[in-house]
C-alpha cells in the first residue's frame, strides 16, 4: 500500500504517468505528468512534458507547462522552459524559468510591462512638430519672388515646405507657377517615406538650420503621422504674411 | 531503497526502461526494460512485455517476459505470456499461462 511513487535516477519513462498519491521524479520522464498528489523533482530529474500536481517542487529540469493546485516552488538549480500556474509560486535564486508564470488572483503583475513599452515611443513625435515652423519661415522669402501668383500659394501652403528644397524651380519658371505646386504636392510624401529607413541620408540636407541639427535624430524616426497638421499652421502664417505683403506694396 | 517506484493508483501508460529496480503496485502499460530486478506487487496490473535481470510476480502480469536470472510467479500471482528465463519457479495457488524457454 504505497501511495508514494518513485521513478529512479537510472529509470526513463516514456509515456504519460498520472494517478493518484505523490510522485517523485529523480530520473527521466518525456511525457505529461499529472498525479493527485505533491511532485518533486530532484536535481538530475528531467521531465520534458506538462507536470501537474498538489504541490510541485522543482530542482531539476523541466520542458512543460506546470500546474500546482496549491504551489509551484522552484529550486536552486531548477530550469523550467514553459508556463507556470498555481496559487502560490516561488522561484527561488539560482532557478532559471523561461514562461509564462500566473498566479491566480494577481494577473496584474504580467500587465505592467507592456505599458510602459507602448509610451515610450509616443512622446518622440509630439517634440518633432515645433521644428517644420521654423523652416516654413525661413522659405518666405522665395514666396516674395512669385507676388502675382500669391492666390495659388495660399490654397497650397503645405507643399510650400518641400519647395524650400528646390527653391531654383520656382524662379526659373515663374510663369509656370500654378503647375509647379502640383508637382510639390506629390513630394512632400515621398521625402517623408525614405526618412525613417533612411534617417542619415536625408539628414544632410537639413543641417542647413543649426538648430535643427539636435531635431534630426527624432524626426526620421516617427514624424510621418504628424508631419500633415504643422504645414497648417505655417499656412496661415504665410498667407498673413503674403497678404500684408502685397497690402504694402 | 528501491530505484523506481510506481505506487499503487498510479499510471502509466509507455515505456519504462533504465537499469534501477523497479517495483509496479500500479498500472503499467507499455514496455518495461531494466537491467535490475522487477517486482509485480499484489495490486499490480501491468499489460507489458518485460525485460530484467529477474522478475518477481505477486499482481497480474499480460505479456513475455524475459530475464536473465529467474522469473517467480508468487502465490496468487497471474502470468500470462511466454518466458524466457534461466530459473522459472511457479508457487502453489499462482496461475500460469504461456511457453517457457529455459534456454539450458
Amino acid at each position: 500500500m504505497s501511495e508514494s511513487s518513485v521513478i529512479g535516477a537510472g529509470t526513463v519513462v516514456s509515456g504519460h504517468v498520472r494517478g493518484q498519491g505523490s510522485l517523485e521524479i529523480l530520473g527521466r520522464v518525456e511525457g505529461d505528468v499529472s498525479v493527485s498528489g505533491n511532485v518533486v523533482i530532484g536535481p538530475a530529474g528531467r521531465v520534458r512534458g506538462n507536470v501537474s500536481g498538489a504541490q510541485l517542487t522543482i530542482a531539476g529540469h523541466v520542458q512543460g507547462d506546470l500546474r500546482g493546485s496549491e504551489a509551484v516552488l522552484l529550486e536552486r538549480g531548477a530550469r523550467v522552459a514553459g508556463d507556470i500556474t498555481g496559487p502560490r509560486v516561488g522561484i527561488a535564486p539560482g532557478a532559471l524559468a523561461r514562461g509564462h508564470v500566473t498566479t491566480e488572483g494577481e494577473p496584474a503583475a504580467a500587465a505592467h510591462r507592456p505599458a510602459p513599452a507602448v509610451r515610450v515611443p509616443q512622446p518622440p513625435p509630439r517634440v518633432v512638430p515645433p521644428p517644420p515652423k521654423l523652416e516654413v519661415r525661413a522659405p518666405a522669402p522665395p514666396v516674395k519672388a512669385v507676388p502675382p501668383p500669391a492666390p495659388a500659394p495660399m490654397k497650397l501652403p503645405p507643399p510650400a515646405p518641400a519647395a524650400i528644397k528646390r527653391e531654383p524651380a520656382p524662379p526659373a519658371a515663374v510663369r509656370y507657377q500654378p503647375p509647379a505646386p502640383v508637382a510639390v504636392k506629390p513630394l512632400p510624401p515621398t521625402p517623408a517615406q525614405p526618412k525613417p529607413e533612411r534617417s542619415a541620408s536625408d539628414a544632410p540636407p537639413r543641417p542647413t538650420l543649426a538648430s535643427d541639427m539636435e531635431f534630426t535624430p527624432v524626426r526620421p524616426i516617427k514624424p510621418e503621422p504628424r508631419r500633415p497638421p504643422p504645414p497648417v499652421v505655417p499656412v496661415l502664417s504665410k498667407g498673413t504674411k503674403a497678404k500684408k505683403k502685397k497690402s504694402q506694396d | 531503497m528501491a530505484g523506481t517506484v510506481i505506487g499503487e493508483g498510479l499510471t502509466i501508460e509507455g515505456d519504462i526502461s533504465g537499469d534501477d529496480e523497479i517495483v509496479i503496485h500500479g498500472i503499467l502499460r507499455g514496455r518495461l526494460t531494466t537491467t535490475d530486478a522487477v517486482t509485480v506487487g499484489g495490486t499490480a496490473v501491468v499489460g507489458a512485455d518485460i525485460t530484467g535481470a529477474s522478475l518477481s510476480v505477486a499482481g497480474q502480469v499480460t505479456g513475455d517476459v524475459t530475464a536473465s536470472e529467474r522469473v517467480d510467479i508468487q502465490a496468487g500471482g497471474k502470468l500470462v505470456g511466454d518466458i524466457k528465463a534461466a530459473r522459472f519457479t511457479i508457487a502453489d495457488g499462482a496461475s500460469f499461462k504461456g511457453n517457457v524457454d529455459m534456454e539450458v
